[in-house]
């Protein structure tokens, strides 16, 4: 082969651009990349650490059975302690540290009307009241249950 | 120098390695051509559903959310949200969604001339082809294996290309974490058993989460059992997300 000169300039050029960019590659491409997909997988892990504000039905369920057993008799058996008493892992951990909350007296027709206020968006089998004429001015509770609300 | 058989020879033989090399990539790259859903595959995948004709509209999940997954609490970042239709007897159709639904919502301003109303959940749609993973840049937006869509916040650079791309308005950028943010189906809770904390917190069962891959889920024996429609379907994002009772009004 004669008169190739140019050309092994060229290829040297080549793989001197060609191993530049692999070893770029080599320290910027994170480690765990590719691992499941184009994605870096300790993303993923990195979201599946987030802490925990709600804890979930069974855990109510170790201490508080009493209440548990009163709810699945009654109208609410479907609604989660968490959903009128807000997030309770912290409770969960250390209940002594961390009080669970109810909904106070004077609260409690607001609280209570914001799933039951008589409302036409709502799905008219749902159980709700006109809260102006049923019983105004008196909290829900002197009559029903919260865990066990029979009408 | 090369004779024209033996470059012809050698250009061939480069191009079969290569096609045998493509042939061997990663089962990712074949997705496309299974036709059956990823969940006869992979297990677990998670799926979502949505019952419309039982919210009340309380705004328990929107507040749920916004606790458990620290989204600041201004009135205009959700991961999810309700929206409340009012189809009125002349035709237009009002929709609202004060602060996502969480405080409740005021009266209708003329209940008399309402035909019907109803409470319509949102979140992300965790799509199959979702454009907001086509179209990020830097691969910060990703599905995983088990079917959840998420940002990769140490990656993404804030252009919110995909906050632009998304056809549900599911995703919104973070003002202090300055990346671009949506629901993850509560990623961290699924992985313990748990369920998301909007699933949790719903009162009336209206919204219902499980792995597609049992066939014993609730989200699998309500995708089998009921009328499921779902958002925007002429958009082939091929949403995970089903509902029930969704009406032509909703949007």
């Amino acid at each position: 082969m004669r008169d190739v000169e140019h050309l092994v300039r060229v290829a040297g050029v080549f793989v001197l651009v060609i191993s530049a960019f692999l070893i770029a590659r080599h320290f910027l491409v994170p480690e765990t990349f590719g691992k499941y997909g184009h994605y870096r997988a300790a993303a993923a892990t990195e979201m599946g650490s987030l802490p925990l504000r709600y804890a979930g039905e069974p855990a109510c369920l170790r201490c508080h059975a009493e209440q548990a057993k009163a709810k699945a008799g009654g109208g609410h058996r479907g609604v989660h302690c968490e959903s009128c008493h807000g997030a309770l892992e912290a409770h969960a951990q250390d209940p002594k540290a961390a009080q669970a909350s109810k909904p106070g007296e004077a609260q409690m027709r607001a609280f209570c009307g914001s799933c039951h206020a008589k409302d036409i968006s709502r799905p008219a089998k749902f159980p709700q009241q006109d809260l102006e004429q049923h019983n105004p001015g008196m909290p829900c509770s002197q009559c029903h249950n919260p865990h066990n609300p029979k009408p | 120098m090369l004779s024209r058989r033996q470059f012809l020879k050698t250009a061939a033989a480069t191009a079969l390695a290569l096609a045998g090399r493509a042939l061997a990539a990663p089962l990712a790259a074949a997705e496309k051509f299974f036709h059956d859903p990823p969940w006869k595959r992979k297990k677990p995948y998670w799926g979502y559903a949505i019952d419309t004709t039982k919210c009340i509209g309380c705004g328990r999940c929107v507040g749920a959310c916004k606790t458990e997954n620290d989204v600041p609490r201004e009135p205009f970042y959700f991961r999810t949200w309700v929206e409340r239709y009012a189809v009125r007897r002349d035709g237009e159709t009002g929709v609202d969604s004060p602060n996502g639904g969480q405080d409740g919502y005021p009266p209708l301003r003329d209940p008399q001339e309402v035909a019907k109303s109803f409470f319509v959940p949102k979140l992300c749609n965790q799509c199959e082809h979702s454009p907001c993973v086509q179209v990020c840049p830097v691969g910060a937006s990703y599905k995983t294996e088990d079917g959840v869509v998420m940002v990769d916040r140490k990656t993404c650079i804030g252009c919110r290309y995909c906050i632009q791309a998304c056809p549900y308005g599911s995703r919104y950028f973070h003002p202090v974490l300055r990346v671009a943010d949506k629901c993850t189906l509560c990623y961290h809770r699924i992985h313990k058993g748990l369920r998301p904390a909007c699933v949790e917190v719903c009162p009336t069962g209206t919204r219902m989460f499980g792995d597609l891959s049992d066939p014993q889920s609730a989200v699998t024996r309500f995708r089998e059992t009921e009328r499921v429609l779902v958002l925007k379907p002429e958009m082939g994002t091929e949403p995970k997300v089903v509902y029930k009772g969704l009406d032509k009004e909703v949007r």
